[in-house]
């Protein structure tokens, strides 16, 4: 629980994204569909239109600060509202001050420049009402509750992180230090920005299956490689984002903001049931550097990566395509 | 000066209904029998100055007399009449129209404000206004309602009634409806006015507006193509409304009948075959004065009646204004049981386990709630064009005691992204592609209207609908996603929600005009209109396969309306949402499966509990520490996790420096251990105080940010 030594406001701020353009390199503007962002999801995706030369997007924002914020006797004064784009991976902050729109509304607008230059994937966009309070000026008063996801990269509006596949041939790649793994038909890679799988299409059919669409036993064996390589991904980068954490002082995990926190919120409830994720961490990491306990998280860490790759579904699905397929033959 | 019928036929008529001889009014105007014989055979006409003593005998003014157009006020007394036993012997129990309908406000509000803008007089270009009010009655005001309504004379018809109840549902529902009024003391009058609307105008008996709403059932009258009915169903929910089966009906009529337009009363009541006092009578009741033309002048009429009449009777109208009042006796919303709890908001204070089917608080809401989803449109105007319709709802009790201000039901407050839609469009500021927050989209959407008469495959035409699609306004704009349908008479006819969209489509609303609504300038708009009025069923609330459908167009007609749909959901779906990319590398499945997305957590496995902070509460001290006082609430378990709190400083990115404890002590609930916190095993609620040292403090704690957590174990 986060406490402030001044008075401020308990409810958040709303933010709403109005508008996205983008500036291409020969200096003319794009103006996006609504649908380049969602409202739902609060996402940005700035990846839509398939520019591949853009410089910098125009976010059209809106906020509306809660009620309370504009009552004369309140404890704060100068109110100021400022748009907060914050990128984890390249430590990029930028700032944008808005607009009130009218005297006496709450709501204010503005536009946010995001630079392509600036980001790498995903960053995070806030809004935070500001003042002078007890004498110290820039002192947050509200804030948003949930950030916008500005993505300058995916060209889908879709909340979740989504890990990189690619396909290439591991004898053949550019990529040389694939060709130590020419015999396996997919490998993980996290040390990439996001997580990427490597499909070895030298494995005969593995991308025709992959890619195929049709129903019958050949979509429930697609399904059951896609849950074995699911699996696969999602044990590795749990082990990935815990090997690379940052450490306070005082010895505790930090969470992390780029996609290691999305992949570790998201999986913890599962690796350590029934406690806050920053416990969660704090537990893991102890017992991945302390002298034990770490073997034994192994069996929650791959029941979290089954759970999320499905597997029981699919095996499910598979299993009864079999059985029908028996049945038949036997007639 | 207009003259109407002769004087001797007419002074006979006067003297039959005010039950006078020819010998008593020769005697009142102290002249012979013979004069007054001489004058009803036409052989002579009174002087003058007679004439102004007829007027007096007859207790009318003197214009009357001598215009003769209309009857005297004088005559029988009004009275009801009930339909007599068929002589076949036949019963019938209840009205077949009224048994379409539930009582239902909300079905009352659709069917009778589509009626009215269906008489909405037109010429002067005014919206036509109706208001709805809830009239809650009780003790003496109740009584001298029921005196007004002859209720001692309707009474032994109710008793018949309920002792039929058992057998069917007319009778259980009057009998239900009589029974609240004597055991609450209360009788809910729901009445509905329209002005600047045609009236009940026409004869008594013969065709007209009168003769169908008060005489006859199933019959509509409407005579515009983009009128909303045409199964002239709607006038039963009136009926179906009212637990009494009563309704009283005043009408100011845009044409005159017999020589006046003010005050046509007249008073109808729906019940079940019956016997009473021996004599079996069909089922409805008329409430109005007998007319002497009819057999043993028993059959009631319409009458004229004066203010006060009216206004004991709870009739009074505003104006003269043209235009209709309906009463409805006894309101009851058997619909909101249902509605309750699921669309209705907290503010209604309900009392315990009291389900009332008659709070005129709720019944506001509720038609507050249908007007504004059915007829946010008609309410709309825009580019220099006036809105169709204005409506307010009011909920009064007894003496004007108001329960609920008059609300005027605001289409930009019950539907507001439709309303900012439809306004674009009047306004003609609607754009190609949705690229702003707010922008409203129009695009053309074409329906193929068949060729009639049974042709099959033929197109008539091209009918150019419009769609407009514009974002919802806010988290109170649902349901989401629909796309409202409406032709001319602007009432919203279907609503449907666009299906396969994808996963984070911004929430949209939308609404289609078709037909006359389209405009008069797109093509075929009288044609469409006409073809989707035949595909519109009774309830009015979608277009599709009818049987008037089929016998003017062809069996397959309706396909043509699935088309439309059709392709109003892919231009929807091309205006808010992007094309699914498909072929990329991987294959969709493996996509999806490697997405970071919200799971259902794991289930807890059973052990330990683990005690969570609750409530903080925090002060800078004196010596700048932070004193913090905090609850912790622990789940139900046997073994309860020690806990250590935890004091840091927050951050905007890395580690959060850790404070040291300067004091910790347990208030309630808990031990302090070695700065560790022990629950005893039971307790769910705990609560302790402590300071931080000021020593570990790296910066001045007015500017700082305080993180309190509690840990498992140790703290580390």
């Amino acid at each position: 629980m986060k406490i402030y030594p001044y008075k401020r406001l308990n409810r958040p701020i709303t933010l709403r994204v109005t508008s996205v353009s983008l500036k291409l390199a020969d200096g003319t503007r794009d103006q996006l569909d609504t649908s380049a962002y969602s409202t739902q999801q609060q996402v940005v995706a700035l990846g839509v239109a398939g520019h591949e030369d853009w410089v910098s997007a125009t976010i059209g924002l809106s906020a509306t600060l809660p009620p309370g914020a504009d009552v004369p006797d309140a404890a704060w004064s100068d109110v100021r509202v400022v748009a907060v784009l914050t990128d984890g991976e390249t430590n990029v902050r930028t700032a944008t001050h808005l607009t009130r729109d009218a005297e006496d509304s709450r709501d204010w607008s503005g536009s946010l420049e995001v630079l392509r230059d600036d980001h790498l994937g995903r960053a995070s966009l806030a809004v935070d009402a500001v003042g002078t309070v007890d004498g110290v000026a820039g002192r947050s008063i509200a804030e948003t509750d949930r950030s916008w996801t500005v993505d300058t990269v995916s060209d889908e509006p879709v909340g979740g992180l989504q890990l990189e596949v690619r396909k290439a041939s591991f004898t053949r790649s550019s990529r040389e230090w694939l060709r130590a793994y020419a015999d396996a038909p997919w490998i993980v890679d996290t040390s990439a920005r996001v997580p990427t799988v490597f499909v070895n299409t030298d494995v005969e059919g593995i991308v025709g299956l992959l890619n195929s669409s049709g129903s019958g036993v050949e979509s429930k064996v697609r399904d059951l490689l896609v849950a074995q390589m699911a699996t696969d991904v999602w044990t590795a980068v749990f082990h990935g984002a815990m090997g690379d954490l940052e450490v306070e002082p005082g010895g505790s995990p930090v969470f992390p903001t780029d996609w290691q926190g999305e992949v570790l919120r998201e999986m913890l409830p599962d690796v350590v049931p029934g406690v806050h994720v920053e416990e969660a961490l704090r537990q893991v990491h102890r017992r991945r550097t302390g002298d034990a306990g770490w073997a034994e998280l192994q069996t929650r860490i791959h029941y979290a990566a089954i759970r999320r790759a499905e597997a029981s579904r699919a095996l499910g699905y598979a299993i009864r395509s079999l059985e029908q397929a028996n049945r038949e033959s036997e007639k | 000066m207009e003259i109407g019928e002769e004087f001797g036929p007419w002074l006979a008529r006067q003297l039959k209904l005010a039950g006078k001889t020819q010998a008593e009014l020769a005697e009142e105007l102290g002249l012979t029998r013979a004069a007054v014989s001489a004058w009803i055979t036409g052989r002579s006409t009174p002087r003058p100055t007679v004439m102004a003593d007829i007027a007096t005998a007859l207790g009318t003014d003197l214009g009357t007399v001598h215009t003769r157009t209309t009857d005297t006020q004088a005559g029988l007394p009004v009275t009801w009449y009930h339909r007599p036993g068929y002589p076949d012997g036949g019963r019938e129990l209840g009205n077949a129209a009224a048994f379409a309908f539930d009582a239902d406000v909300q079905v009352l509000a659709r069917e009778t404000c589509q009626n009215s803008l269906d008489e909405r007089l037109t010429e002067n270009g005014r919206p036509v206004r109706v208001r709805y009010t809830l009239h809650e009655l009780t003790g003496e005001h109740l009584d001298a309602f029921r005196d007004a309504i002859l209720w001692n004379d309707l009474f032994p018809h109710y008793s018949a009634v309920s002792e039929l109840a058992g057998n069917q549902k007319v009778g259980r529902v009057v009998d239900a409806g009589v029974r609240d009024m004597y055991e609450k003391g209360r009788l809910v009058l729901l009445r509905v006015d329209d002005y600047n609307a045609s009236g009940l105008t026409g004869d008594d008996y013969a065709d007209g507006k009168f003769a169908a709403v008060v005489r006859r059932q199933l019959e509509s009258l409407k005579s515009g193509r983009s009128a909303g009915g045409s199964y002239g169903l709607g006038k039963a929910t009136l009926w179906a409304t009212s637990a009494l089966g009563l309704v009283l009906i005043n009408s100011t009529l845009s044409v005159p009948h017999e020589g006046r337009t003010e005050r046509r009363m007249i008073g109808r009541l729906e019940l079940p075959w019956r016997e009473v006092d021996g004599r079996p009578y069909a089922g409805p009741a008329w409430f109005g004065r007998p007319d002497p033309d009819s057999p043993g002048a028993e059959v009631a009429r319409s009458w004229w009646a004066d203010e006060e009449t009216v206004a004991r009777l709870h009739l009074s109208r505003d104006s003269d204004e043209p235009g209709t009042s309906f009463l409805i006796v006894g309101a009851h919303d058997v619909a909101s049981l249902e509605a309750s709890g699921s669309d209705l908001d907290d503010d209604i204070v309900e009392e315990e386990g009291d389900e009332d089917t008659r709070d005129i608080r709720r019944m506001h809401k509720r038609l507050v709630q249908a007007l504004g989803r059915d007829f946010w449109a008609a309410m709309t105007g825009g580019g220099g064009r006036l809105p169709l319709l204005e409506v307010s709802v009011r909920a009064l009790r007894n003496d004007g005691e108001v329960v609920v201000e008059e609300t005027k039901v605001d289409p930009s407050v019950e539907q507001p992204s439709r309303t900012r839609a439809l306004r674009a469009y009047y306004d003609g500021t609607t754009v190609d592609r949705l690229t702003e927050a707010g922008h409203v989209a129009a695009r053309n959407v074409p329906l193929k209207l068949p060729l009639s008469g049974g042709v099959v495959g033929g197109t008539l035409g091209i009918h150019q609908a419009v769609l407009l699609v514009t974002e919802a306004a806010g988290d109170n704009d649902r349901p989401i996603n629909q796309v409202h349908s409406l032709r001319g008479n602007r009432m919203t006819v279907k609503k449907a929600t666009v299906p396969r969209l994808p996963i984070g489509t911004n929430p949209f609303q939308a609404v289609l005009l078709v037909g006359e609504a389209a405009g008069e300038a797109a093509p075929f708009a009288k044609e469409a209109e006409e073809f989707l009025r035949a595909a519109e069923p009774p309830e009015h609330d979608r277009w599709g396969q009818t049987e008037e459908l089929t016998l003017r167009w062809s069996p397959s007609a309706y396909r043509r309306i699935e088309g439309l749909t059709k392709e109003v959901n892919n231009a929807v779906r091309e205006l808010v949402a992007r094309p699914r990319r498909s072929s990329r590398e991987g294959g969709e499945a493996l996509r999806k499966a490697l997405t970071v997305k919200k799971r259902p957590k794991a289930k807890v496995p059973t052990g330990p509990v683990i005690p969570v902070l609750n409530g903080l509460d925090a002060t800078i001290g004196e010596a700048g520490e932070w004193r913090i006082t905090a609850e912790v609430s622990i789940p139900r378990g046997d073994e309860i996790v020690p806990m250590a709190p935890v004091a840091l400083l927050d951050v905007r990115s890395g580690g959060r420096p850790k404070l040291d404890w300067a004091e910790l002590e347990a208030v309630e609930g808990c031990e302090v251990e070695d700065g560790t916190l022990r629950f005893p095993p039971g307790v769910r609620r705990a609560t302790f105080r402590g300071a931080t040292d000021v020593t570990s403090h790296p910066v001045r704690t007015a500017l700082t940010r305080l993180v309190l957590e509690l840990r498992a174990g140790k703290g580390e």
